[in-house]
């Protein structure tokens, strides 16, 4: 297809080349993706001295202290514990709760609506919520758990190292579940019925039905949301920042976590930034090898 | 369309109605929070339903005088918990970030959803990538590097970010919204003459416009409720709603009412907001990927 020519300048932008239309966004990134990742491969070769009050060159002793650092580690499992625990949770839980609310009867529109809210909840202000109802003195969840005889009065459910990350993983639960449920919901809503009659005819099990109808069908759709929701729980911060800043001990310690009070409350500049590199580099390949694998398409 | 019996019917919807008011429950507790006094929030068992409802809380923390229910006035400058800035704040950077994400955006995602060029399928990859960083891996080189630059504690530094953050979410989206309109309707206006920028300006933007509204509404939550960047790239000079929780915690005590009455005004415009957008909602979540 021809454009009229018309040169200089103006020519370029009103023609056919898609350079002017990207250029402020490719600005955008390289300033602030590109030139950071490079600073921060830079500054992971770098500490700061207190005595100098600067940075000094180091060499490779942040990325070598990394793997003698146990604290590292324990960051990693809680990270990956972290992971896998609510990824697993939240898909059945949604998965449960979508196939719950797909039906036409009345009242079902506003129950979505209600699920939408907690999505837009700052997670800061979530993580307050569940400080307050996981509070060891008057918190209304302690209390229930206390008179179901689950917890006793001597262990807080975010003071005691066995118990503090659950209760950190239930705010993030409470408030991304929906995100699932609202994923898996569209998708079945939108999945065509005749299979379901012929499974009918042919008598199979609701189970059946489940296993060899819905999830095959909705295969795209759970890829969808497996990546988006590991992609931030693999970064969780926020609520482990707010709950408990990572105590007791190193029990609710993730990585992100890790890596901020590295350089910001230890002053250890160059190894907040080996750290964080680290995180990066895991999630790039675990959410690539995903999309390769899952095959999931943009 | 399959029918269920009438007991299963009415199994399902006491089940789905109970399972909402689990999650709906936090939200009412921490919403009456904000008009419990202390004693109420404070109490052994925990009060629920019956408590004296007062305006307190908000007066504090937004400095105004209700005049009602009142047993103090409202501290002159507003208190420790004088929280109205901060709101404004958060407004401030929402509404600029969101601005720069759409306007950098939509230029993007017409050339990616129009433009047949060599190596689209990598740039998109690589959009989508930035989206995976983690926001730690961004905030320590950029604490450095506003700090050399003179843009630490300062809007411009934060909406800058803020853009960034949704710039991803942003342009995949609206790509997914453009990808709606047909080619044909491009195609003949081409055959008229019509050149790339007035096809983007007379069809293409005025046929998105509902795409575009509701990409800008998920830009302007996610910079709302955004916590990590605000907490590193800010020190005294600005602060917005969701990292000024902590300072709710005092040494006498958590504040609780306060940060409640707080956590309502950040709450409300998020509601009111994902109702406009609850349509285009688990198309935003994608990230265009899933139609809904």
């Amino acid at each position: 297809m021809a454009f009229v020519a018309t040169r200089g300048l103006r020519g370029y932008i009103t023609g056919d080349s898609p350079v002017p239309w990207l250029a402020p966004l490719v600005a955008m990134l390289m300033v602030f993706t590109i030139y950071p990742l490079f600073y921060n491969i830079w500054l992971s070769f770098h500490e700061y001295a207190p005595f100098k009050r600067q940075l000094v060159y180091v060499g490779t002793e942040n990325w070598n202290n990394l793997f003698a650092d146990p604290r590292f580690w324990e960051a990693l499992s809680v990270t990956f514990t972290y992971f896998f625990v609510l990824l697993a949770i939240q898909i059945v839980l949604g998965m449960f709760i979508a196939l719950l609310l797909d039906s036409d009867e009345p009242g079902f529109g506003l129950l979505r609506g209600l699920l939408t809210l907690t999505l837009v909840i700052p997670p800061a202000i979530t993580g307050m919520m569940f400080l307050l109802l996981e509070d060891p003195e008057f918190g209304v969840l302690t209390y229930i758990l206390e008179g179901m005889g689950i917890l006793s009065g001597q262990n807080p459910i975010l003071a005691t190292s066995s118990t503090a990350l659950a209760g950190v993983m239930l705010a993030d639960i409470w408030q991304w579940t929906p995100f699932m449920v609202l994923i898996f919901l569209a998708g079945l809503r939108s999945l065509p019925q005749e299979p379901y009659e012929a499974a009918m005819l042919d008598g199979a099990s609701a189970f059946q039905t489940f296993r060899r109808i819905t999830l095959p069908m909705m295969s795209k759709v759970i890829a969808v949301a497996v990546l988006i929701r590991g992609i931030d729980l693999f970064r969780a911060f926020d609520y482990m920042f707010v709950m408990t800043s990572g105590g007791p001990g190193t029990s609710t310690y993730t990585l992100s976590l890790y890596a901020w009070q590295q350089t910001f409350s230890f002053i250890k500049w160059g190894y907040g930034a080996t750290l964080s590199l680290v995180s990066l580099v895991l999630i790039l390949v675990i959410a690539n090898l995903f999309i390769w694998i899952a095959k999931v398409r943009w | 369309m399959i029918v269920e019996s009438k007991n299963r019917r009415y199994a399902r919807m006491a089940a789905a109605w109970f399972i909402t008011a689990l999650f709906v429950f936090p939200l009412y507790y921490w919403g009456t929070t904000a008009f419990k006094q202390a004693k109420e929030i404070f109490s052994v068992p925990p009060t629920v339903w019956s408590f004296t409802p007062t305006l307190r809380n908000f007066e504090e923390v937004f400095g105004i005088s209700f005049g009602f229910l009142r047993q103090q006035e409202v501290l002159p400058g507003g208190g420790n918990f004088y929280m109205a800035p901060r709101l404004w704040d958060s407004i401030v950077v929402g509404l600029f970030s969101t601005a720069l994400a759409i306007a950098i955006s939509t230029f993007a995602a017409y050339a990616l959803s129009r433009m047949d060029f060599r190596g689209r399928h990598h740039f998109v990859a690589w959009v989508l990538s930035t989206r995976m960083m983690p926001p730690v891996a961004v905030a320590i080189p950029m604490f450095f590097i506003y700090k050399d630059i003179g843009l630490m504690d300062s809007y411009t530094g934060i909406i800058l970010i803020h853009a960034l953050m949704n710039l991803p979410l942003a342009v995949l989206l609206l790509k997914s919204f453009f990808d709606d309109i047909p080619r044909e309707i491009d195609e003949s206006a081409i055959v008229d003459g019509a050149s790339r920028w007035k096809i983007f300006r007379r069809i293409i933007l005025p046929m998105a416009k509902g795409g575009i509204a509701a990409t800008a509404v998920l830009c302007f939550i996610f910079s709302w409720t955004e916590f990590i960047f605000v907490l590193t790239l800010t020190q005294t000079g600005l602060k917005t709603v969701p990292v000024v929780s902590s300072s709710f915690v005092t040494s006498t005590g958590t504040a609780w009412g306060n940060m409640a009455a707080l956590g309502v005004a950040a709450m409300a415009p998020a509601f009111l907001f994902i109702l406009l957008v609850q349509k285009q909602l688990v198309r935003g979540l994608t990230l265009g990927s899933l139609k809904q």
